[in-house]
């Protein structure tokens, strides 16, 4: 087993406090409006210059889900109406198009993921229609190991379309599950089988689906030890490819769902503990590798592998194997990260609308990378992907001397080093195996925003656990 | 904080009133016939520091008048002309330690256009100062010479029937000799140029220039991180190049 961990649960309840994802670096709040169309023309337009311009990943967002959970944190909307998906898939393409457009035709789209709100919201022909328009405007790979996903809610599939995303292209699939206890199920306003889920997930198998992941939630209110450990069988039985265990955070104060939600039926925070420590070792006992946050695959999984060779890559989709690759965000609230640049789409409807109905692209805000940037998202993307910081190759990368140049940030460290979280020697910095449940602290120490006393430098995130 | 990374060559900006810049064109030729700036200024010879051009801004276009040739002291200039149906065609690139306008000598005119890559620092000098001082020392004559020479002989250079994987060694070894002899790795640089550029110069697609650069990273000849080269098998490259380099 190449990524392990303890538990230690006096330390993740010290380390409990509030702490970005690092899905990015810098990371969403620090994205300015100053960010323009013209810019992102550019950095498109100096990614298509490099000697080897990297492949394209594809992010199609579909906002729209039929009910709401009341967890979610999403940005997304809730309608019956399946008319709008009619609407949305119009304007979608017509960004399909403008984007297209921008990129030298070689750049093959190696990946493909289509998140939301609910993808299944759409109708098959319309999610063809998608496809079609991405096949037109874009050079999709050939190659086997091209990776197609979509998520999927179980809830609102219908008998033939798995066989029809199959048919489309699609090779992954991502369900969400939660959790299968019926008073959680209750509370949080999402009713789902057992067999429906089961279904779907035989369904992906029959039609050739490589790669099946299911997404859990611990913290969720009224859920119990043995109530979750049920779900965790169930789940664990049909052996999924990938599995993410995430952690609920209450913030009604953002989240308006969330307010729904009866503050006093969460479980304490010993329990929460708990339950994600039963999930670790349950997943742990059947063979699951820790891939980093809340992240286990099969050790065949390509993911594992990724770890084990040190190519593993982490983006706004979570972790993935293609490494290297410019991001392409399409549909409302997407996130972009083309050469040194991130962007990121309207998050409203009507104005995502109204910036495509009129010819523009529909950015709403973004980031130039400068060297420092650069240099602290590969010393974090490193961390989090592989629990460990490669001094020398950052030095040569980087043309830096890294005790220099990262004395402030060491100092910060100090303490996690002490705590036995981490350890230091000239070749590098990692993760100990009761270090790898906190990684997002250790990489806190790099984060030039945090630290620094820039203006509006008070981003409020969930807790690191 | 410390201040940001900077993974382009260093900036030859070490020189000052007495002492020539390390990357300068001249400066072997000066000495070796006795002459320091100091003399130089004496001579009213202007070597003046101008810049930094930004990315894509001209430092000379086709037609302006020709009265100074000036070398690359930081970043890289393309030179190019434009065709009857208005295709651009690129002549060359110029390195740190680099003479750009030597083409203009034998007109009153510069025949092309030249442009900033990235950010780029320039020594000018006045052609006419220039020439007067290359009479009385003959030195700096045969050094002229020797620049002007080099000029035609780059130009010449792709002219013949090569195949793609020769012209791209023959681009990255020349590349690499032209930036070991001004003190710069000879193994490891930053392209400034979009493959479109490369592609034009070698006269070949920009998808063959993608291709071909695969190629060679998968071969292990070089590994490839954005604009960041690293010759890895410089011998294998030497051998692809030497048809083209005439060795």
């Amino acid at each position: 087993m190449t990524a392990f961990f303890e538990f230690d649960g006096d330390l993740v309840r010290k380390y409990d406090k509030p702490g970005p994802r690092y899905t990015s670096y810098p990371t969403a709040p620090q994205f300015g409006g100053e960010f323009n169309e013209a810019m992102l023309r550019e950095h498109i337009r100096r990614s298509n210059a490099e000697p080897i311009p990297r492949q394209l990943s594809l992010y199609l967002h579909i906002p729209y889900c039929f009910s709401p959970c009341f967890y979610c944190g999403c940005n997304r909307i809730i309608t019956r109406d399946v008319t709008k998906g009619r609407t949305y898939v119009e304007r979608l393409v017509r960004e399909i198009e403008f984007m297209g457009a921008l990129f030298d035709r070689d750049r093959e789209v190696i990946q493909l993921h289509m998140g939301g709100g609910t993808p299944n919201f759409l109708r098959p022909p319309e999610l063809e229609e998608l496809l079609e328009s991405v096949r037109h405007h874009f050079h999709v790979s050939a190659s086997p190991d091209r990776d197609f996903s979509i998520e999927i809610d179980p809830r609102f599939i219908e008998p033939g379309d798995i066989a029809a995303y199959a048919k489309l292209g699609f090779n992954r699939a991502s369900l969400g599950v939660q959790d299968f206890d019926p008073d959680v199920q209750q509370a949080v306003n999402r009713i789902q089988s057992v067999e429906q889920t089961l279904a779907v997930i035989d369904a992906c198998r029959e039609h050739g689906f490589r790669s099946i992941n299911v997404d859990l939630i611990y913290g969720l209110p009224k859920q119990t030890l043995a109530g979750f450990e049920r779900t965790l069988d169930t789940v664990l039985a049909t052996r999924p490819d990938r599995l993410a265990v995430y952690s609920y955070a209450h913030l009604p104060e953002i989240f308006k769902p969330q307010r729904h939600i009866d503050a006093s039926t969460l479980p304490t925070p010993e329990t929460k503990l708990a339950l994600l420590q039963l999930a670790i070792e349950k997943l742990a006992g059947a063979g699951y590798e820790y891939i980093g946050m809340d992240h286990f695959a099969l050790p065949q999984d390509p993911l594992a592998r990724a770890q084990a060779s040190g190519t593993l890559q982490r983006n706004f989709m979570g972790y993935t194997t293609h490494a290297n690759c410019d991001l392409v965000g399409l549909g409302v609230s997407a996130i972009s990260h083309i050469g040194d640049s991130f962007s990121q789409n309207a998050r409203d409807l009507p104005t995502w609308e109204a910036a495509l109905d009129s010819g523009a692209l529909p950015l709403w805000r973004g980031r130039h990378l400068d060297q420092d940037d650069i240099l602290r998202a590969d010393l974090i993307q490193q961390l989090m992907c592989l629990g460990r910081i490669d001094i020398a190759a950052l030095e040569r990368r980087h043309g830096i001397e890294f005790t220099t140049y990262f004395a402030d940030d060491l100092r910060r460290l100090a303490p996690l080093v002490e705590e036995g979280l981490v350890t230091v020697d000239g070749d590098s910095i990692s993760a100990t195996s009761r270090g790898r449940l906190l990684l997002r602290i250790i990489a806190m120490c790099f984060d030039r925003y945090l630290n620094d006393n820039l203006p509006g430098n008070a981003p409020r995130f969930s807790k690191a656990i | 904080m410390k201040g940001a990374p900077d993974r382009r060559p260093p900036i030859a900006d070490d020189g000052d009133e007495l002492h020539f810049c390390t990357t300068c064109a001249f400066s072997s030729a000066c000495l070796s016939s006795g002459y320091n700036k100091s003399h130089l200024r004496e001579l009213h010879v202007l070597v003046e520091h101008v810049g930094p051009f930004r990315e894509g801004e001209h430092i000379f276009r086709e037609g302006d008048p020709f009265n100074v040739i000036a070398a690359v002291r930081a970043g890289t200039v393309k030179t190019y002309v434009t065709d009857a149906e208005g295709r651009e065609q690129v002549q060359g690139f110029f390195l740190p330690g680099e003479v750009i306008g030597l083409s203009a000598i034998s007109q009153a005119k510069y025949p092309c256009n030249a442009v900033a890559l990235e950010s780029v620092q320039l020594c000018r000098f006045s052609f006419p100062n220039i020439s007067a001082l290359a009479a009385r020392m003959p030195g700096l004559q045969q050094r002229l010479f020797s620049l002007l020479s080099e000029d035609i002989n780059k130009a010449s250079l792709l002219s013949g029937n090569f195949t793609a994987d020769e012209r791209m060694a023959a681009f990255l070894i020349s590349l690499s000799r032209r930036y070991a002899a001004r003190g710069f790795s000879p193994n490891r640089f930053i392209v400034a140029m979009t493959r479109t550029d490369i592609a034009n110069y070698l006269r070949l697609a920009s998808e063959t220039v993608s291709r071909v650069f695969r190629r060679f990273q998968d071969e292990g000849f070089l590994h490839v991180d954005r604009r960041d080269i690293e010759l890895l098998q410089k011998d294998k490259l030497e051998a692809l190049a030497r048809s083209v380099l005439r060795e």
